[in-house]
């Protein structure tokens, strides 16, 4: 059964949630097609002016520091993230598979632009942070995405560019579609509007709301196309990008560059670490839910033993760079 | 000396309170008459953390922290062997 999250503009349907016992040919004939997605984009048109991230400004100068300094780290992951997709999506738009997918990514085009607008307005009149002063470029600057997965998304991009061959589309397209918007997004999306509802702040679930509307439509997209290249002979290369990019997926999900205290009192400890515990099983359970979906269900296993890996190795990395353990290792050893 | 701490102590928690700030008593709980939820908790924790300087505790310091009182007592000990570590 799908995950509906309402509010006044509609439907936010969680299109991993779905059930995925069907057969490939049943899931293909059920996931939306570009056509549908391109229809649905004309019905859930918003704009970052209507929301006001402003209004949003008195309370988000009532948070406190903990707070503030949490919700600042994501929103700047996320900003960076929309950023360099709207930057690198132009590649896989050029050199379509077919024409009604050459149709939806221009849409999509126009929502990543539309993400960037929103998040650089909210952190600049909600939060009141000026991103082209000292602070706002840092806050850009050490967002885990920026430094290990963007570097790596432009340069399979650019080798769609390259070559424009179907096998360097379906690259990106897991790199793209189902890592950073499908694992690594959705799950930035998922916490950090529960947040948004906890700290009363209007404007961004309203925002987040939108956005992670917009990113519905993305994913089902990419869950089609690389349900379609499974069955049409990309098996292969969709499943050696999947790989490649699990270690840096996990990376940011765990944030080594972003400092996370860990709370003395242990039951503030074991809140803290339940927190970041469960943002972490979100992106797992997103990333094996998604193999199902596009129809190879073989490589749950694998996968999610190298999603483990890489989650380990990034808690190592923690460590080092602030001498202290993550709260998830610190709650283990408590 | 450990009564204004529990006093400082208190008078923190009912600031804090997520219902709005308030005269806290030691007999208060934390989630049923305060509001606390685990983000406030964490919250609190961190403030305390640097206003009292706490060190970290196992959870055999705090197995049963329901009330006000819990938190005070917590704050004295964990205060009072960082005195005797330092002394």
């Amino acid at each position: 059964m799908s995950v509906l999250v309402q509010n006044e503009a509609g439907f936010v349907p969680d299109i991993t949630d779905e059930a995925t016992t069907e057969s490939p040919a049943e899931r293909g004939s059920r996931l939306a097609t570009s056509a549908d997605l391109y229809r649905r984009w004309e019905r859930q048109q918003w704009s970052v002016a209507e929301v006001n991230p402003s209004r949003d400004a008195a309370a988000w100068r009532a948070l406190r520091p903990f707070s503030q300094e949490q919700l600042l780290g994501s929103l700047a992951e996320l900003e960076v993230g929309e950023v360099c997709v709207t930057q690198t999506l132009g590649s896989l738009t050029d050199h379509p598979q077919t024409e009604d997918d050459r149709i939806y990514l221009c849409t999509q085009m126009a929502d990543e632009a539309r993400h960037v607008r929103f998040f650089q307005t909210y952190i600049e009149d909600a939060c009141g942070v000026d991103l082209a002063e000292q602070q706002g470029r840092e806050l850009a600057a050490t967002a885990d995405y920026a430094k290990v997965f963007a570097p790596e998304l432009t340069r399979i991009t650019s080798q769609v560019r390259i070559d424009g061959s179907p096998e360097s589309w379906y690259r990106a397209l897991v790199h793209y579609h189902l890592i950073t918007e499908g694992v690594l997004a959705a799950t930035a999306l998922r916490t950090t509007r529960f947040l948004a509802k906890r700290l009363n702040l209007e404007a961004l679930d309203e925002g987040l709301t939108n956005v992670t509307r917009d990113e519905s439509r993305h994913v089902s997209f990419g869950l089609r196309a690389a349900a379609d290249g499974v069955v049409n002979g990309y098996r292969e290369v969709i499943a050696d990008a999947h790989v490649e990019a699990i270690d840096a997926a996990a990376w940011v999900l765990i944030g080594p560059a972003r400092h996370n205290p860990s709370p003395a009192i242990p039951m503030a400890l074991a809140s803290r670490a339940a927190q970041l515990q469960g943002s972490v099983d979100i992106g797992r359970e997103r990333l094996l839910k998604q193999l199902r979906i596009i129809g190879m269900p073989e490589l749950v296993e694998s996968l999610d033993q190298l999603w483990t890996a890489g989650i380990d190795k990034a808690l190592d990395a923690y460590e080092e760079a602030w001498d202290a353990q993550h709260p998830i290792r610190a709650a283990k050893a408590a | 000396m450990s009564e204004t701490l529990r006093n400082d102590v208190r008078r923190l928690i009912g600031e804090m309170s997520p219902l709005g700030s308030r005269t806290a008593q030691p007999t208060d709980r934390l989630v049923e008459d305060l509001g606390y939820d685990s983000l406030a908790v964490i919250e609190l924790s961190l403030q305390l953390e640097s206003q009292f300087s706490l060190k970290p505790m196992s959870q055999d310091d705090a197995t049963a922290i329901t009330t006000v009182g819990d938190i005070e007592e917590l704050v004295v000990s964990s205060s009072t062997e960082a005195a005797a570590e330092i002394g």
